[in-house]
């Protein structure tokens, strides 16, 4: 592992993965979203960063309609992934999700064990036709979350009896055994110590070749590291939009120059 | 009534004190609470806690004196003479209790003055006419010896009652003076009142506990009794229930596998109807219903577990039996003989069990965290792909702790049993026969006129222990499965 792991800045020019259009978000009354326009292109990451509160968790879960859970949560507006409407009526919200992945804040590793919790998705979407099938999908999903050999011993133990870094790459290898098309992390590196925070930002660039990658982060620093592209919201706003370096070094907007300088949020 | 009125009095002392410990330290402070240790009102409960506790301890301890040393006191006033042969000490002393009670009866009633319940030269015919009045219960006629035995056994007791009570009123006075005179500000005591909680945690939890070991003492004491009297094997093995009242004891069979086989029978039909029936209803309050429903729902079902057991027993014998006839009886199918049979009893007890099993579940699926549900959405699973595979497993020993929960009741019911299953003991395999459970044979067993000394009325303690074993055996296989699957979530 390198001790200091900058990802490649140069961007070629990509094709437009999610397209939002003017999307609102409501909790209750509380408009947590609002006109949010914002196009994520396919092989890159994507960092959404800003204050807590400023919608950006909020706005990441509508990409997969996570939010449909919430029974207070109204999303208006216009979300395409592939030029298709995610929240047309015809849209499956459950087959949505598969093809989205989704990573959380908190390692949530179900109480199975390793190979189960690994071939969770792959099982309920039928993706194997039988075991040696499911074995090769388990160990390819582990090997591309960087955890394979760590636990390649023991993938009968049960899934929550790793480290939190383990956990939180076997839960990205959980999301990366369904074959999703985009993944979106919600701080993943959160509840990590930096060398497993080190070993998860790794892996995420790794995951860039494969998949549109959205991550969601508080450390300024992460998103410098690991992003191509940075998206600045505060209070529930997309302030700014662009390359990664751009917005670190020569931020358009006077707020997000105020808040990765430090002097607010 | 005194001894009521000597407790309030100790109280009020108490009290007082609790007002004047306050005040006096309040002055000591110079009227600052941060010139003092603790807070007014622990001063207050140290002078309360000892002007009461030594008091009420000393009238604890001196009630539970004083019996003993009347009694052997009077009886060794009574003379030789006054025993008969048949007798023996002991019944003349209890003749001597009546006697007195009789006394007591008869001056509240106004039969007698009390200056002639005292009065030892007074007529014996008199007196026995004036008890008889009043409705004392006399087995024999007064003899002097026993009617001067009761005389000075009332004047004992008086005396020692109100030596009592000048003692207990010294000892709280003291005590509220010890306390008020600690009430200083550098006194510690809010220590003391926490100490003093301590020991009244202390004591409470004793008395738990020692209860429960009396409990199963006097279980295995008269277990062990019974089977001086009755083989073991034959109780354990034996296949017949036949326990005869005529004699006393060798005609009767007592093999309890009947027993145990109805108690098993119907416990299961019970629990395989309120297993599923209540583990549903639990995934659809706390998963699929909106908060509405739940509200009421919730509570709705809870009700159920409030109804007393009699009244699921009338339900029994007066609904469910007579529609489970009408279909399998005779003029259905014809495999029923009566209402009250093994499906009767077991369906009203699945119905009385399913409150346990769903609202338990209930809270413990609630208590999966939702970052397990998020995941498993966010992996493309639907709701109920969630449930079977993520939610219920990760909630399943708490549901297995809630349906071992459901069997120790369903074991240990007897009223559905003896109003829905019948009284006879049966071994068959036919759920539409009449049988019997281990409680309703305890019942049937002691509620006769046989000698409490008898096997047969003895074998109600073994077969309390039988059933205490398997329910402790039940309980601990709970545990061990609940050790052995758990799965930590966090």
């Amino acid at each position: 592992m390198k001790d200091t792991f900058i990802a490649e800045k140069d961007v070629d020019q990509k094709t437009v993965k999610i397209a939002a259009r003017d999307v609102q978000v409501w909790y209750g009354d509380n408009h947590a979203i609002k006109d949010v326009n914002v196009d994520i292109e396919d092989k890159t990451v994507t960092a959404f960063i800003g204050p807590s509160g400023c919608g950006k968790s909020t706005f990441l879960r509508c990409i997969n309609r996570m939010n449909d859970t919430i029974d207070i949560c109204r999303v208006t507006g216009d979300i395409r992934i592939d030029g298709e409407d995610i929240y047309d009526r015809k849209v499956d919200p459950v087959q949505l999700r598969a093809k989205v992945g989704m990573v959380f804040q908190k390692p949530n590793p179900f109480p199975k064990s390793i190979y189960d919790n690994v071939a969770y998705g792959p099982r309920i979407h039928g993706l194997s036709r039988n075991k040696a099938e499911l074995d090769e999908i388990v160990e390819r999903a582990l090997k591309r979350a960087a955890i394979w050999n760590e636990v390649k011993d023991r993938l009968t133990a049960p899934g929550t009896g790793l480290s939190g870094g383990q956990q939180q790459r076997l839960c990205i290898a959980r999301a990366v055994a369904t074959e999703p098309e985009v993944l979106l992390m919600d701080e993943p590196c959160s509840a990590l110590d930096p060398i497993a925070t080190a070993q998860v930002e790794e892996l995420i660039d790794e995951l860039r070749q494969n998949y549109s990658v959205v991550i969601v982060t508080h450390s300024m620093q992460q998103a410098a590291r690991v992003s191509q592209k940075t998206a600045f919201f505060h209070l529930g706003h997309l302030v700014e939009f662009g390359e990664t370096d751009k917005i670190f070094t020569a931020p358009e907007d006077e707020r997000t120059e105020s808040y990765i300088t430090g002097r607010i949020g | 009534m005194p001894l009521f009125w000597l407790f309030i009095i100790v109280l009020v002392i108490a009290l007082l004190g609790y007002f004047a410990g306050r005040m006096r330290v309040m002055q000591g402070a110079g009227g600052d609470r941060r010139n003092m240790h603790s807070l007014p009102s622990y001063y207050g409960g140290n002078v309360a806690i000892k002007g009461a506790a030594p008091a009420l301890l000393l009238m604890l301890l001196w009630m539970l004196i004083q019996p003993f040393y009347v009694n052997y006191t009077v009886s060794n006033q009574i003379p030789d003479s006054a025993i008969a042969d048949s007798s023996s000490r002991n019944l003349v002393l209890s003749e001597v209790r009546r006697t007195a009670n009789g006394l007591d009866l008869a001056v509240q009633t106004g039969a007698l003055t009390s200056d002639d319940a005292n009065d030892a030269q007074a007529n014996i015919a008199d007196i026995t006419a004036a008890l008889k009045e009043a409705g004392a219960v006399l087995t024999s006629d007064i003899t002097q010896p026993v009617l001067s035995a009761a005389q000075s056994y009332r004047s004992m007791n008086a005396t020692g009652y109100t030596l009592m009570s000048v003692a207990v009123i010294i000892v709280a006075v003291l005590g509220v003076r010890w306390g008020l005179r600690e009430a200083r500000p550098e006194f510690r005591a809010r220590n003391v009142v926490e100490q003093a909680v301590r020991w009244l945690l202390i004591a409470a939890a004793s008395i738990a506990v020692l209860t429960t070991l009396g409990i199963v003492l006097s279980l295995v004491f008269n277990t062990i009794e019974f089977f001086r009297l009755y083989p073991a094997v034959d109780f354990f093995f034996g296949t017949n229930w036949a326990p005869s009242f005529s004699g006393r004891g060798g005609s009767s069979d007592l093999g309890v596998i009947p027993l145990l086989w109805g108690t098993f029978y119907i416990s299961i039909v019970a629990l395989a109807v309120a297993i599923p029936i209540g583990l549903f209803a639990a995934v659809y309050l706390s998963e699929y219903a909106s908060h509405g429903v739940r509200s009421v729902a919730k509570p709705l079902l809870e009700i159920l577990a409030g109804i007393p057991t009699i009244v699921y027993g009338l339900f029994a014998l007066l609904t469910v039996g007579p529609l489970l006839v009408s279909v399998f009886g005779r003029d259905g199918l014809g495999i029923m003989q009566a209402g009250t049979a093994v499906v009767t009893a077991g369906l009203v007890m699945g119905i009385m069990l399913i409150p346990f099993v769903s609202s338990l579940s209930d809270d413990i699926i609630n208590a999966v965290p939702q970052a397990l549900r998020d995941g498993s959405y966010g992996l493309g699973a639907t709701k109920s792909e969630t449930i079977k595979q993520v939610v219920l497993p990760a909630a399943l020993p708490g549901i297995v702790g809630a349906i071992l929960l459901a069997a120790s009741r369903a074991i240990g019911e007897t009223m559905i049993v003896v109003l829905g299953a019948g009284a006879a003991a049966r071994l068959s395999l036919n759920p539409f026969d009449a049988m019997t459970t281990v409680t309703a044979k305890i019942v049937s067993q002691l509620t006769g006129d046989a000698d409490f000394a008898s096997p047969e009325a003895l074998v109600a303690f073994a077969l309390g222990m039988t059933l205490f074993v398997i329910t402790l055996a039940l309980n601990i296989f709970a545990l061990f499965i609940v050790r052995k699957y758990r799965e930590q979530y966090d």
